[in-house]
């Protein structure tokens, strides 16, 4: 076996690891080719977006702030920002109280149920996003299996409306994403000692006290690992948004899918691509920092 | 582990999988962008083979939408990722105002003649004919009489809706607005009668998501072409074709020779073989479903026209008038339909 030396509290190599300065300089070298694969293959279309952004015709000749000063002087605007954004955040809030549950299920299987339950969790994974949105149809449709269930218990005597409903949408939506919640959640959670929760119950602590208060801070970066993944994921899945929410339901991938492919307007198309970058990239920022605040918990 | 003997033998034949393409290139090939669903399958089962089979021509196929190529080409400036477009009539003026055609020479494609005229011109040649009315399941709804039919109950509640992003959403919506006094670039009214019924309307969806929703019960009328309404016909559906009292809707298909080809040659010979006799039998027949246009060629009994010449009474827009009103109606419809 080997030994490895813990790591240090902040993560950071001490010189003395791997030969000071040389091995750093080495290091930095070895990074390059991802650098500069990074600088060519994503900045710099990302720099050409913003860039087309600036221009006030669909032709791309006259440079200006005309489209910006279209999209933020229209209210609709804000209204579509905070709709994908709360699309965002419900999708996130539904992974957690139904994938936290059962990766604390995951954690107490046997290895062989464990084998089977993480084949279900990926499983979706292996799918196309499209084979998963149309079985979405299938299932909450006006003749679907919900609705045939519901009305031969009696339950309803007329179909339910799912399809093309935020709430239809938040329900496709949490089962595609799952994977993406659980799978960090399952990698943390699988890393804690059993022995601390046997501590605390040997301390007196009752089996919600220990998950409160031992398993939940101790997952907290897993937790957020992947709350960031659905959360970037499904404020951007647009043929889920757009196939089972319908075109009632206006996100912003839409708004960019039409304004760059139908109407061609791609200088509007590229600021309505950027505001989602931003406005994703700032809800994300804001839980990669609870995040990095939460791994005190576990390195405290 | 690989070893270093295995590790060249799979770089070997990943370079020689490398040269594949340049054989294929000298034997002659030609890249045609082609709507994805059944117009690829289509054009893989019946034209790749008869261009084969004629000319020893290899047809790569790209799944595009209309608006897609368009996009493609314009963002390749000058280096088209395909050799041939295939396009509808709003789609097309813009390629054509954006300089992204070659001008044909009608002399090289020998099946020009058997095309009605008007169905070719200096930028392309038409090869299909799409007609636009209204569809619904006979076993849930009556037969709407039209469009106006659309609003009243029991249709309203069962009605699926398409926005303007298609070019049968757009003439669909057209002739809406014409029935309650609007016109070819005045949509006001069909905006104004769908938001007083928004409430009871069943779908208002992708327009690639439409089949799916109507198949699945989730709305029983929606406006489409006899395309769509005899490929679901045939899958079992229950789904009637209606021709709207004001008239059905048609529109063409057109291939192009793109500005830039690396093939022009063989997107000729792409051209003639689509627009020939057998081609457009085969592409008329089940599971396909085409309006063929090949004089040649009889029409199916299922379409509402015994002959092409009948469909010069059917309704056709001006999409030079269209194309520039298309993104304030989009936006319009986004504000008017939102939840």
């Amino acid at each position: 076996m080997r030994t490895m030396t813990p790591p240090s509290p902040d993560g950071a190599t001490s010189p003395a690891d791997g030969g000071g300065k040389r091995s750093v300089l080495a290091e930095w070298q070895l990074a390059l080719p991802l650098a500069l694969a990074f600088a060519s293959i994503f900045l710099a279309p990302l720099l050409m977006l913003v860039g087309v952004s600036f221009f006030n015709d669909d032709k791309i000749t006259q440079p200006g702030f005309g489209q910006w000063a279209k999209f933020l002087g229209d209210p609709f605007s804000y209204k579509v920002i905070a709709d994908t954004m709360l699309l965002g955040l419900k999708t996130v809030c539904a992974t957690i109280v139904i994938g936290y549950p059962l990766a604390l299920i995951y954690l107490d299987a046997s290895p062989r149920l464990q084998k089977v339950l993480i084949f279900i969790i990926v499983m979706p994974l292996l799918l196309s996003v499209v084979v998963r949105t149309f079985a979405w149809i299938v299932v909450l449709g006006r003749e679907g299996v919900v609705n045939t269930l519901l009305m031969q218990f009696g339950i309803i005597s007329e179909p339910l409306r799912l399809l093309q409903t935020e709430l239809g949408l938040v329900i496709s939506l949490t089962q595609i994403e799952m994977p993406l919640m659980l799978l960090p959640l399952i990698s943390v959670m699988s890393r804690l000692d059993p022995n601390l929760r046997d501590a605390s119950s040997a301390l007196g602590a009752s089996r919600w006290r220990t998950l409160f208060k031992v398993i939940v801070p101790l997952s907290m970066p897993g937790l957020v690992a992947g709350c960031l993944l659905v959360f970037a994921s499904s404020t951007t899945a647009f043929i889920s948004q757009t196939v089972i929410g319908g075109v009632r339901l206006i996100y912003l991938p839409l708004l960019i899918w039409q304004q760059s492919l139908v109407v061609f307007n791609w200088p509007f198309a590229a600021v309505v691509s950027l505001t989602l970058l931003v406005s994703v990239l700032t809800v994300v920022s804001a839980l990669s920092y609870l995040g990095r605040r939460s791994g005190g918990y576990v390195h405290g | 582990m690989f070893s270093r003997r295995r590790l060249l033998a799979g770089a070997t034949a990943l370079g020689g999988a490398a040269f594949l393409p340049s054989i294929a290139h000298a034997k002659g090939s030609v890249a045609a962008a082609i709507y994805p669903g059944t117009w690829e399958e289509a054009f893989r089962a019946i034209v790749a083979p008869a261009l084969k089979k004629k000319d020893s021509v290899d047809l790569e196929l790209q799944p595009l939408f209309a608006v897609d190529q368009v996009a493609k080409a314009k963002a390749a400036r000058g280096a088209p990722p395909f050799d041939a477009f295939v396009l509808d009539p709003g789609p097309r003026i813009t390629a054509i105002q954006d300089g992204l055609f070659d001008k044909i020479d009608i002399k090289k494609i020998s099946n020009a003649s058997k095309l009605p005229a008007g169905l070719v011109d200096e930028w392309g040649i038409g090869v299909n004919a799409q007609v636009v009315g209204i569809a619904y399941n006979p076993k849930k709804v009556p037969a709407p009489k039209g469009w106006k039919d659309l609003f009243t109950d029991p249709w309203v509640s069962r009605l699926g809706l398409t926005g303007f992003q298609t070019t049968f959403g757009t003439v669909s919506l057209i002739e809406i607005a014409k029935v309650f006094g609007g016109s070819e670039t005045n949509i006001e009214p069909a905006l104004v009668e769908l938001k007083k019924v928004l409430p009871k309307i069943a779908a208002v969806g992708q327009p690639a998501a439409m089949p799916g929703l109507f198949q699945q019960g989730q709305c029983d009328v929606i406006y489409t072409n006899t395309q769509t309404v005899a490929t679901l016909k045939g899958r079992g559906v229950d789904i009637e074709f209606v021709k709207p009292e004001t008239g059905a809707i048609t529109f063409l298909t057109t291939l192009h020779i793109a500005k830039g080809a690396t093939d022009v040659e063989n997107a000729y010979k792409y051209l003639d073989i689509v627009a020939g006799k057998e081609v457009q039998e085969a592409l008329t027949k089940p599971p396909y479903n085409f309006i063929p246009v090949n004089k040649d060629v009889p029409l199916p009994d299922y379409l509402p026209m015994k002959n092409l010449d009948e469909m010069s009474s059917f309704v056709r827009h001006d999409w030079a008038k269209i194309n520039p009103l298309r993104a304030g109606w989009i936006e319009k419809f986004n504000k008017e339909m939102a939840k």
